[in-house]
């Protein structure tokens, strides 16, 4: 039976192993030109930490050639478990029953499930793979630049974070997935392309917008009340604000309101006497430290993952109530 | 124990409210040639898919020798559907392969020989390339490699050339000789039904019209012609046409003396019953 599903998938293993070995090329040698030109603008002490001896115009250029170019990098790593789902999930069972080619298969003495299993399996390892190939080679390019390049702004910023552990490959298994069940529910190719990346795309944004969520935040407090966020660029910051006397959250906007209007002679308000005026006592940051990235996005692939295991019991169901 | 290798018992599928089978009962004899005939929609292709256990029947009961088929292929049956579906990208030898791979009882060289039979098909010719005759000899060595003691087509004879179509029925036909292989076949063309079937069975809105022995079957029926103003009067008229000259009718069962009878063939016969479906059908919507 593997096989078979071997057989059958092999364009789509060639495509695949085609585009992943022009993609790695083409950024193993942006990456030695990167590499040069940090040696030439003699920036390497820059990649590990930005010093103040870091902002010059070598920096600057530097910045200009590459900044954009790593972070579409980022781009394609993020878009391919969209490309998984919809050209290698959506058409697993949907084009058999467009060809009628399930028929060959339920005719034979092979069961179903073993039939399914067989072909989820074979298609998703190399997708899988791949995956996670391109985006261990992306981010070896990322790290070359390190801090001048997107990894400076920490392991949060989206598409850091969507780009980096286990997210890629939980995003891709969910793609996968979700195309191989609309493939076996709908039965149409085309059906099934249009609803797994319309519903892919949706469900990546529904669930970043909730991901800060999945974990309890670390309050940091600091007594500065005009001073800016004491939580430097790095955490991901989930909520911010101020504390009463006693430490409790101060939900009510009019001590806020009332500092706002009000300047003094010089039309400059001191915010840090006049919040304490109004009864405000501590400026709070609730932030997800960045030593918790991998717990997060652990958290955030077993949701992804759950969904994976939900799309696999329907496309079992389907197959099996199929003529 | 009955161990006739098909027996349906009051069997009935229904997909939602249409009932494309509704209390089916027939046995077909162990070797026999079977031709299912019926117009198209009487249920011939359910009928065919429930006794290879692709789908359940709503009620009722499929064995085949003895055994129950339940919701998957029957290891004894092999079924040749109407599209004959085949992986187009595969050659001939790598669809063999697949053929083995997916059947725990599988002769290559019996799906060679079948290959190698009439012309031959070129083994390492993509599916997709292969004409219509050679597809469907293709299919059939991958349903005769399973080494079926049922074997049931669909419709194995449309879109082939008559050379073909001759071929084809040759293949099942040393099949049948060689293996005793019991056979149901599916078709509309009813001159080459009546070459190699011996027995018959006529659906008609999922319903079993006629089934037995083509001979019996035929003895059983008339064709009688008489002026036009005479009537006939008996209950097994199954199709009777008017000009204004003479009356013709098929009738089952014994005819009333002052009539001209013969004995109708094959084609006349399930002729009969096919315009009788459809005079019943129009006047249902009329």
């Amino acid at each position: 039976m593997t096989w078979i599903v071997w057989r059958q998938q092999r364009p789509v293993f060639i495509t695949l192993v085609a585009g992943l070995v022009v993609s790695v090329a083409v950024i193993l040698m942006w990456r030695a030109g990167m590499a040069g030109d940090l040696r030439a603008g003699n920036l390497e002490a820059c990649v590990e930490k930005i010093f103040d001896g870091c902002g010059g115009k070598a920096a600057d250029e530097f910045q200009d050639v590459w900044f954009d170019r790593l972070h579409a990098a980022q781009g394609t790593v993020l878009a391919a478990p969209a490309l998984i789902g919809v050209f290698v999930g959506a058409p697993l069972f949907a084009r058999e029953y467009e060809q009628g080619t399930h028929a060959l298969a339920f005719t034979q003495s092979v069961s179903r499930t073993r039939w399914m299993a067989a072909k989820f399996a074979v298609a998703a390892l190399p997708a899988l793979v791949v995956v996670l190939v391109y985006q261990f080679v992306v981010h070896s390019w990322l790290d070359v630049a390190g801090d001048l390049g997107p990894l400076a702004t920490g392991p949060f910023y989206f598409t850091t974070f969507d780009a980096q552990g286990v997210s890629p490959v939980a995003y891709t298994l969910f793609a996968y997935t979700l195309g191989m069940v609309a493939g076996a529910l709908f039965k149409r190719t085309l059906v099934a392309m249009t609803l797994t990346l319309g519903l892919f795309i949706a469900a990546r944004i529904a669930l970043s917008g909730v991901r800060e969520f999945m974990i309890t935040p670390t309050r940091v407090l600091s007594d500065d009340l005009d001073g800016r966020s004491p939580v430097e660029r790095g955490p991901l910051v989930v909520e911010s604000g101020f504390l009463d006397a006693r430490g409790a959250v101060v939900a009510d906007p009019t001590p806020m309101m009332n500092c706002a209007g009000r300047n003094d002679a010089q039309g400059i308000t001191d915010f840090e006497v006049c919040y304490r005026e109004n009864g405000l006592a501590q400026r709070f940051t609730d932030v997800i430290p960045v030593e918790q990235a991998t717990t997060l996005h652990l958290l955030e692939a077993s949701v992804f993952a759950g969904f994976a295991v939900l799309f696999v019991l329907g496309t079992v169901w389907a197959v099996r109530r199929q003529v | 124990m009955n161990t006739s290798p098909v027996q349906a018992r009051d069997v009935a599928k229904h997909f939602g409210r249409t009932k494309a089978l509704d209390g089916c009962s027939f046995t077909l004899p162990e070797g026999s040639v079977t031709g299912l005939v019926g117009p198209n929609g009487a249920g011939k292709s359910t009928l065919l898919s429930l006794i290879a256990g692709l789908a359940r029947p709503t009620a009722g009961e499929i064995t085949v020798h003895g055994t129950a088929v339940r919701g998957r292929m029957h290891p004894d049956v092999s079924l040749l559907t109407q599209k004959r579906p085949l992986y187009d990208q595969f050659t001939v030898r790598e669809l063999m392969r697949a053929g083995a791979a997916m059947n725990d009882r599988w002769s290559a060289e019996r799906a060679d020989e079948v290959l190698d039979l009439l012309a031959g098909v070129a083994k390492d010719a993509k599916v997709r390339t292969l004409s219509a005759g050679a597809r469907t000899q293709v299919a059939i060595a991958l349903a005769l490699g399973r080494l079926p003691k049922v074997l049931l087509l669909d419709e194995p004879l449309s879109d082939l050339d008559p050379l073909a179509r001759d071929e084809t029925l040759r293949i099942v036909m040393t099949e049948v000789a060689e293996r005793g292989t019991t056979v149901l076949l599916s078709s509309h063309l009813l001159t080459d039904l009546g070459d190699v079937c011996d027995h018959l069975l006529l659906l008609d809105e999922g319903r079993v019209q006629v089934s037995g022995e083509i001979d019996d079957v035929l003895a059983e029926h008339h064709v009688v012609v008489g002026p036009a103003g005479l009537e006939l009067d008996v209950d097994g008229v199954v199709d009777s046409s008017r000009t204004s000259r003479q009356t013709t009718a098929l009738v089952r069962g014994t005819v009333p003396p002052g009539w001209e009878t013969t004995h109708p063939d094959l084609e006349a016969l399930v002729m009969g019953y096919l315009r009788a479906s459809r005079t019943r059908r129009l006047a249902r919507t009329q």
